[in-house]
């Protein structure tokens, strides 16, 4: 029987691949059709576009390691899987909330600055730099998200 | 060091030397040629004295030539491309020729690249036609193909006084309505069906010409749609075979065609040389459209490096006697275009700072000053020795094969920023995310982040005051010392005083000096204000900034997070990879997933650790004392993709 408190963690890491997830995707692929439009009059560009389409990626990648980081903790990996009391469950679900929505809604922004970077190197190939910087901008809050759900993660006390 | 001298040169000498002289600019490549042609107020003075130069004529000549051989060159890759990967390009070498050499070979690149491009015209006219004809071909197939089952010759279906003979389809569905309809008719008539398709059947009908309205009644009824063969003699299987044989020829000539566009491939070399020198000439050729001249001299203006001048000084006096070149520093206002210049060891460090754009000219070149924090963060973004090494392995092996000048300085770059990252993965013990050596050196960041982070915003506290200093420095020698302590001083005591509040012993002497400093800052930072009262509220309103300087310090906290997120995903990919071991097959794929994860996880984190170390320059840096706005320095130079012209080898 799995306690209250274990389900509450496990929809934690689900929530925290999911919804990062799926604001990667989304972003991912506003850039990709960008992209894939520039490419379609210059195939040189494919370097540099791919480049900024793997910018708002990370965030679901950020989500998967928050779950990783949940399912390890509560002992789901290496069969020693921990007792939580509904408190802790709560706890563990609420620290994967800051990836889970930060990362959904900043990977959409990303991907749309990021898409708008793409159309600024359609007309000047040599400011890809300042495209990413752009995109860069929107990713701090990702990565700030990101380390609140982990640092929670290892220190509430299981 | 830094931003380099610049020099404005003007260029008086003959026409008749113009191209001479334009030839040994672009290959000395170390002016850049501004436009004299515009009005300004350089030239006010002697505006009445001279013209814009042109060469209108000789660039439209250019420009077809051009234009032809990169049609030639298009056609050849159109049907043999060349086979290239991403990797023949950047170890690809120009072949390198002297203009005597090449005086010598371009005439006949020339013949030969005119003879390519009207043999090609051709055989692209004779492919055109060909295809046309294949075209009207696969119709006429179309159109018979339902009938190969009629076995009469076509020219006997033609209509007679007595008797009309018609081929046509009516819809499939009401073949066998027709059939009854056409029993029950009292008519001199007959029909067969010769094929039945999906949608209609075929059919031939004849009848007298005394019944023919009749027969037409039902046809029509039936919605009979007539074909029309007038135009075959024999039999349709007769037709089609004729067909099949004239496809067989055009299919010899196509092949015929492709092979004579293959005879013309080992020209290409040629084209391509021959393009080069096409557009070097081009630039040449604009490059006088932006001169100025009188009847028999023209003027040049530019700039160039103050270090270049005399080299190219001795270049002018080798091919001509008569000129005159007048250098003269920049004015106070005029905005010149940025060369940076460093030392050997910062230099890679240059392509992170063009990638946010130059610097102002008369700013300061902050490469350098970045560079070791750019180094540090990228290690601690990365934070796993086996990376580490991977990546400086990788980077020396392109260091040592590949050419091209951006590319390498990417690749120092990363050389050292592997070792960096690999002297930080030794630190907190991770290769591959896994503990190869026993216990860290130093800590493990996965069981102590907070000690991570500390040091995440110890070095972002050194990374600002740095800057912060750089400002102070520039701004003293600038001799604004009053600014350098009201806008650097004041907070440098305050960031430290409020800082000292944590610490017991010092908490006294913090709160005065944060206190005094606050106050220096409220009196100060209102003083370009213009009334009493305004001056007070922007002083006040200074200390505001503070939310900045604490965002930014934040912003540092970023390290931690990247350098756990390398970690955490090595340990699932470990943790993956581990389920399976144990099975001689899992073990395989085993090894493969272990691969392709790491792979993946070193691509995405080298690419995150080396536009986040970026960006913490570029805004938390660059904040403290950065301006931007430079234009970059862009030589009169050859722009060749495979010859490279030297006047001597």
């Amino acid at each position: 029987m799995l306690s209250t408190g274990l389900v509450y963690a496990i929809i934690g890491a689900a929530a925290a691949v999911l919804f990062a997830g799926i604001g990667s995707a989304i972003g991912v692929g506003l850039v990709g059709q960008a992209a894939a439009g520039v490419v379609a009059e210059d195939p040189d560009k494919f370097g540099s576009t791919l480049l900024l389409q793997a910018l708002p990626g990370t965030q679901g990648i950020y989500g998967m390691l928050t779950g990783f980081l949940i399912i390890w903790r509560i002992g789901l990996i290496g069969g020693n899987v921990i007792d939580l009391t509904l408190q802790q469950g709560l706890s563990v679900l609420f620290a994967a909330m800051p990836i889970a929505f930060g990362g959904l809604l900043s990977a959409i922004m990303q991907g749309r600055a990021a898409a708008s970077g793409v159309y600024m190197i359609a007309k000047r190939p040599e400011e890809v730099g300042k495209a990413i910087v752009y995109a860069v901008m929107v990713e701090t809050y990702a990565v700030l998200a990101l380390l609140m759900s982990i640092i929670t993660l290892f220190y509430i006390p299981l | 060091m830094g931003i380099a001298k610049m020099n404005k040169i003007y260029l008086l000498a003959h026409q008749a030397e113009k191209d001479r002289i334009l030839q040994v600019l672009q290959q000395a490549g170390v002016v850049e040629i501004s436009d004299l042609t515009e009005e300004n107020a350089e030239t006010a003075d002697w505006a009445e004295l001279v013209e814009p130069d042109q060469a209108r004529e000789q660039l439209q000549e250019i420009e077809n030539q051009i234009a032809k051989v990169r049609f030639s060159l298009d056609y050849l890759n159109r049907y043999y491309p060349e086979k290239k990967g991403m990797l023949d390009d950047l170890l690809a070498e120009k072949e390198v020729v002297t203009t005597e050499e090449l005086a010598a070979r371009e005439a006949e690149w020339a013949q030969t690249s005119a003879e390519v491009y009207t043999a090609l015209k051709k055989i692209d006219e004779e492919l055109l036609a060909l295809r046309n004809e294949e075209t009207r071909l696969q119709n006429t197939r179309q159109q018979l193909l339902p009938w190969q089952n009629l076995p009469l010759p076509l020219e006997e279906l033609r209509e007679t006084k007595a008797v009309s003979v018609q081929l046509g389809t009516i819809p499939a569905a009401v073949v066998n309505e027709f059939q009854k309809q056409m029993q029950q008719l009292e008519a001199a008539s007959f029909y067969e069906i010769i094929a039945q398709g999906r949608d209609d059947a075929y059919l031939v009908v004849g009848w007298h010409q005394d019944d023919a309205e009749a027969v037409q009644d039902v046809l029509k009824g039936f919605s009979f749609n007539r074909h029309n063969l007038n135009q075959f003699t024999g039999t349709v299987a007769e037709n089609l075979a004729e067909c099949e044989r004239k496809a067989t020829a055009l299919a010899k000539k196509r092949a015929q065609l492709l092979s004579a566009i293959e005879t013309q491939l080992e020209y290409r070399q040629t084209l391509q040389y021959y393009h080069d020198i096409l557009s070097v000439r081009q630039e040449q050729k604009l490059a006088v459209e932006r001169l100025v001249r009188t009847e028999t001299t023209f003027v040049l203006a530019g700039w160039l490096r103050a270090a270049d001048v005399e080299t190219l000084r001795q270049k002018l006096s080798a091919v001509s006697k008569t000129f005159a070149l007048h250098v003269r520093e920049p004015l106070p206002e005029e905005n010149f275009p940025v060369v940076l210049e460093n030392k050997k060891y910062f230099a890679p460090f240059e392509f992170v700072t063009k990638l946010y754009g130059m610097p102002h000219p008369r700013g300061i070149d902050p490469t350098p000053y970045f560079a070791p924090f750019f180094i540090i963060f990228f290690g601690l973004c990365l934070t796993d020795a086996g990376y580490g090494v991977v990546i400086s392995l990788i980077s020396a092996l392109g260091l040592l094969k590949i050419k091209g000048e951006a590319i390498r300085k990417l690749l120092k770059i990363l050389l050292v920023g592997g070792i960096s990252t690999a002297a930080a993965g030794w630190l907190i013990g991770s290769w591959f995310g896994v503990s190869l050596f026993g216990s860290p050196l130093l800590f493990d960041s996965m069981t102590n982040p907070m000690l991570f982070l500390a040091i995440s915003f110890a070095l972002g506290l050194l990374h600002i005051f740095w800057g912060m200093l750089i400002k102070f420095v520039s701004l003293w020698k600038a001799g604004d010392y009053f600014a350098a302590i009201a806008d650097v001083g004041f907070w440098y005591g305050l960031i430290i005083g409020l800082l000292l509040l944590a610490l017991p012993q010092a908490a006294q002497v913090g709160k005065y000096m944060a206190l005094i400093c606050a106050i220096g800052l409220v009196l100060t930072q209102g003083r370009h204000q213009p009334s009493l009262l305004k001056k007070f509220t922007s002083g006040l309103l200074s200390l505001y900034d503070i939310t900045g300087y604490l965002s930014d310090l934040l912003s540092y906290s970023r390290l931690l997070a990247l350098g756990l997120a390398t970690g955490v995903i090595s340990m699932v990919i470990n943790t993956m990879g581990g389920l399976l071991k144990g099975h001689p097959i899992g073990f395989i794929i085993m090894v493969l997933f272990l691969i392709g994860g790491h792979i993946f996880n070193l691509l995405i984190n080298a690419l995150g650790s080396f536009i986040h170390s970026s960006r913490l320059q570029y805004i938390e840096f660059y904040n403290r004392f950065y301006e931007g706005g430079g234009r970059s320095f862009m030589p009169f130079r050859q722009k060749t993709r495979y010859l490279e012209i030297r006047s001597e080898k």
